[in-house]
Order: C-alpha cells, then structure tokens, then sequence
C-alpha cells in the first residue's frame, strides 16, 4: 500500500522514484530498526527455520521438507560449488547453501504480496554479504599461497612480455581487490533495485488508470500496465532466482581462486 | 541560430544517453553469447576455438558498453 | 601460453576457466578504464589540456582488452 499512498495528490500521473526506498522507523524513536531490517531478520529466520527442518533430524529416506531442502542442497552443490571448488566443494556447502537460501528469501520479499519489498535493494545488505566473502577470499589466498604468493600471483599472471606488467600490475590489482567485489555487491543491489522500481512503476500505472482517473483513453493503458505487472512479476521471480544463484556461485568463484594458486 | 527549437528533451540527459548506448552491446553481447551456444553444440570438439572468439568478442562489445559509460563525464557540461 | 593449455585436459576444468574469463572481464575493463581514465583526468587537470582524458579511458581500455586477451584468449 505504500507505494500507493505516496501519490503527490495531482492530476498528473508521477511514475515512482527513488522515494519507494525510504523507509520509515516502524516504532518512533528506534531509527535504525526499518522495514528491511525487519525483512532481513525475519529472512534469517525463515532460513534458519527451513535448514533446522530440513537437515536438523535426517531420514535416510527423506519426505516433506528433508526432500525439498535436499533439492536445493543437490543444486547448489553441483550448479555452484562442484564447477568451482571441485574437491574442496563439501567443505564449503554451508557457506554457499545458506547464502544461497538468504539471498534467495531476501530476493523473494519484493513479490510476497503483503511485504513487497526486496532486502536487497536496500545496497547495505548485499555489501555486507560482499565484505565477508571478501575479507574470506583474502585470509584463504594469503593461507594457501603466503602473502607474497597470493599477490604475486594475482597481479602478474604468467606468460606477458616483461616491460607490460608496469602496466597491467596495476590493472590487476585494482580489479580484484576493489572492482571485483563491488560489482558482486552492486549486481544484487542493481537488479533488485531496478525490479521493485519496474513492478511499483506498472502497478501503479494500472492503478492510477484504472481505479484513481478512469477516462475511456486512460483505461486501456490501465490494462496494459496490470497485465505488464503480472508479466513482470513473473519475470522478477525469475531474475531473484538468477541472483541468488549468480551471487552465491560469484562467491564459489572468489573462493576456489583463493585456494588454487593456478588461476 | 535562426532556427527555431523544433522539439527539447528536458531531464536527465546523460541517462537518456546511456540507455541508448547501452542498446547496441546488449543485443552484441546476445548475439555473441546464443551463437556461441549454438556453435559448441554444433561442434563440440571445437569447444576451445569457439571459447576463444567468444571471450575476445564479448571483451571487445563489453568495453563499448563502458565507454559509453563514462562518456557523459567526458562531454558533460 | 602452450604450457597452461596443455595442463586443461578435465572438460570441467574450461567449464571453470570460461565462467572465470566471462565474470572477470567486465571488472577488469572497469578497473582499466577507471585507472587509466583517471590518471588521463588527473593530468589533464594538472596541465590544462583537456584530451588528456579520453586518451587515458582510450588507453586503459586497450590495456585491459590485451590484458583479457594475453590472459584468457589463448
């Protein structure tokens, strides 16, 4: 409803913009605790709840949620981890399937109907998740190639003519130690971001043209913009899925480069 | 400049800018990445040459999209 | 590079190496562009000559495509 009642009342049609973010304190006083903190609790909650269900009491032949939960498990062990991490891949299942499930329950609030809103596009949480697999990335490379190695073979891969690596060290450098992680935060952020603005855009099309000004031009654009907003939903539901997937398997990507020197 | 003004774009120029910009790399990157698709499975003992022409033209495709990027600080004003 | 292609025989092995190139190439043309185009801005602001900047962006983007290239396309 909130993206409703945030018309300027006018007899214009405003698309929304960056307003949609502001989220106001849900008890007054308590600045910090806003409805993507909440979002983001109750993700962490859903999350723990579903594992805890899921893998908390195994059966040796699973039903309910053991099944459903050792789908996801199969899936991102061999979609994500397997590809990347090879033998090293059981180790890091726990890491990888809940950040893959907490991505995906962050994501998945822009499209329950009553919360509508995803965790991710406020950049504060996919940032933190970024850090950590960040700050991980660095404490395994310098662990498995020494701190020399690590850098050495990071910022001057093997086979360039000599005097090009004055060059293309730097290059190198900035790429994976700032660049890289960035856009690991800023892909999730920008898809997230960009897809509640798509859905608040048309839905509000639809409404405003339908039930707010219903002339006999406005109504079929009314129509479009629900029937757009039921195909973007749609589609939404499929770019979190994709996100969620791509993060976790970016974080598979960052860490098996870290173990295995020859990369 | 005895011209009139026939039609004015107000807003955000530079965005306008770049979603048009935008538009060339991403149908290039499509096309690069579903032909590419369709020749590893036509031929999939070609799989390293094809992965090589892949890369090289995505890099090329990709850097177009980042010039236009920063172009608008390059002429703004 | 004959030396690191011959070591790729498991086809999984270029499955990792090609998502690898592909998620890392945009990142690292952003760095050379940022790096180069900067250093370009920098000196043009230093000297007073403004096609300083786009020679960097121009430079920084040919650094990274060889880059690329010497570092996955071959």
């Amino acid at each position: 409803m909130s993206t409703l009642t945030l018309l300027a009342p006018g007899d214009e049609f405003k698309p929304p913009g960056l307003e949609l973010f502001d989220a106001a304190p849900i008890i007054s006083g308590v600045a910090w605790f806003t409805k993507p903190v909440l979002l983001a609790l109750l993700s962490s909650v859903i999350v723990i709840g579903f594992c805890w269900s899921a893998f908390g009491n195994p059966k040796l032949v699973p039903r309910g949620v053991q099944n459903v939960g050792e789908m996801g498990y199969m899936f991102v062990r061999d979609q994500v981890a397997r590809p990347f991490l090879g033998k090293d891949a059981d180790r890091w299942m726990g890491l990888l399937l809940s950040m893959f499930f907490l991505v995906w329950v962050w994501n998945l609030m822009g499209v329950i109907p009553v919360l509508q809103f995803p965790v991710a596009s406020h950049i504060a949480f996919p940032i933190v998740l970024a850090l950590s697999v960040y700050v991980l990335k660095i404490y395994l490379g310098v662990k498995h190639q020494g701190v020399i190695g690590y850098f050495k073979n990071m910022m001057f891969p093997p086979g360039l003519p000599k005097p090009i690596y004055v060059l293309l060290a730097p290059i190198e450098l900035l790429s994976n130690m700032i660049i890289a992680p960035f856009t690991h935060a800023v892909r999730l952020f920008a898809n997230m971001f960009a897809g509640h603005i798509i859905l608040a855009f048309f839905s509000l099309v639809g409404f405003w043209f339908l039930f707010e000004k219903l002339t006999p031009l406005g109504a079929p654009l009314g129509v479009v913009g629900v029937v757009m907003t039921i195909a973007m939903t749609g589609f939404e539901m499929f770019i979190q899925f994709l996100q969620a997937f791509l993060f976790a398997m970016l974080a598979a990507m960052y860490i098996g480069n870290s173990l295995h020197a020859d990369h | 400049m005895a011209m009139g003004i026939l039609a004015e774009v107000t807003g955000s120029l530079g965005s306008i800018g770049y979603g048009l910009a935008a538009i060339g790399p991403g149908i290039g990157v499509g096309i690069i990445f579903g032909q590419g698709v369709q020749a590893i499975a036509r031929q999939p003992e070609a799989y390293g040459l094809i992965r090589q022409n892949m890369l090289l033209g995505f890099v090329l495709t990709e850097a177009l999209a980042l010039i236009g990027l920063v172009a608008p600080f390059m002429f703004g004003q | 590079m004959p030396a690191m292609s011959e070591k790729k025989i498991r086809p999984e092995d270029d499955g990792r190496d090609f998502a690898n190139a592909a998620w890392s190439i945009p990142s690292y043309l952003l760095s050379g562009m940022i790096l180069y185009g900067g250093a370009g801005w920098l000196l043009s602001e230093w000297t007073g000559v403004v096609a300083f900047t786009p020679i960097g962006l121009i430079l920084g983007v040919a650094l990274s495509v060889y880059l690329v290239y010497r570092k996955y396309g071959r």
